[in-house]
């Protein structure tokens, strides 16, 4: 039985802080909650978009401390990251996520425009490397 | 070539004859018993898809330690936090939407102590959506709900979002687990 098990520690802070709109298996509602599985990784491979995974109102306005916010994004990203995540990656500290929440974004569908296009140019340019 | 009939009884029993020789009895009998469970089973599939989508690794509700209590309350202990219509008084249960409502996929989630155990359990507050309001066993629970600009932990708001009706019936209260704060 599942619930024999139980859930703490980020796991539990995900699932009751995230999970009701990005879903347990990180899929979110297309046109709705934009998935984490297979999509949030990539974010790490582009300028700018280290903060913008802890600027975005969700995060940013979580209702928890530093510690446990920097806590849930790591596992967040080592769960649904998959092969997404740079080589290298640093996790994120309590002290990086508070100095970046303190600056929440204010276009926040500006800002993740401007990510996809930089995504999709570094997904493109890594395709032309290997042909 | 002719018999001294008619040439429509000549017609049909040719076209029976070739009817008879292209197909037997036995295919027959498979293409209608495949439409019969194909249209059986068309309209329950919205509905279970939702269903099992949104919640992937539900306990045994039933197995529950020291489960106790009546659904219909609102007094009942998973329904700490919960706002809405019961569904259990709606045609469906406490963790099963009504026949001809589809569980929200979407959710806001908390937790609740049971009695039974004393331990604390993540409960999913799904809206069940497509028809209009139950208007029975309302009731209004707040255990860890934060303000609505924190609209991730309000429940205040309709949580009929992907699904293909935003009409809210009833909402229930479905076990997720079991949370341990180390």
């Amino acid at each position: 039985m599942a619930a024999a098990q139980g859930t703490s520690g980020p796991a539990l802070d995900y699932a009751v802080t995230c999970q009701g709109c990005h879903r347990a298996d990180g899929a979110g509602t297309p046109g709705t909650v934009p998935p984490l599985a297979g999509s949030v990784g990539r974010f790490l491979g582009v300028p700018g978009g280290r903060e913008f995974l802890v600027r975005v109102p969700g995060v940013a306005q979580a209702p928890l401390d530093d510690a446990a916010l920097a806590a849930v994004l790591n596992w967040m990203l080592a769960r649904f990251g998959r092969d997404d995540v740079p080589k290298g990656f640093v996790p994120y500290t309590a002290e990086e996520v508070g100095r970046l929440r303190g600056r929440p974004l204010t276009d926040v569908a500006g800002a993740r425009r401007q990510l996809a296009r930089a995504i999709e140019r570094a997904k493109q340019s890594g395709e032309r490397a290997r042909r | 070539m002719t018999d001294g009939r008619p040439w429509l009884d000549r017609l049909c029993e040719r076209a029976a004859r070739q009817l008879a020789r292209r197909t037997s009895r036995r295919s027959f009998l498979t293409r209608l018993g495949t439409a019969l469970a194909g249209t059986a089973a068309l309209p329950l599939l919205p509905v279970a898809r939702a269903a099992s989508e949104s919640s992937p690794s539900v306990p045994d509700d039933a197995a529950l330690p020291g489960e106790a209590g009546d659904p219909k309350s609102c007094h009942y202990w998973r329904h700490c936090a919960i706002d809405g219509f019961l569904c259990a008084c709606c045609g469906g249960s406490q963790n099963a939407c009504p026949p001809g409502t589809e569980m929200s996929p979407l959710t806001w989630i908390g937790t609740c102590r049971n009695p039974g155990d004393g331990k604390d359990y993540i409960i999913s507050y799904n809206d069940c959506c497509g028809q209009t309001l139950c208007m029975r066993c309302r009731c209004t629970r707040t255990e860890g709900e934060r303000p609505l600009y924190l609209t991730m932990k309000n429940n205040d708001l309709l949580w009929c979002f992907g699904t293909q009706s935003r009409a809210v019936n009833c909402s229930v209260a479905v076990v997720l687990g079991v949370a341990t704060r180390s």
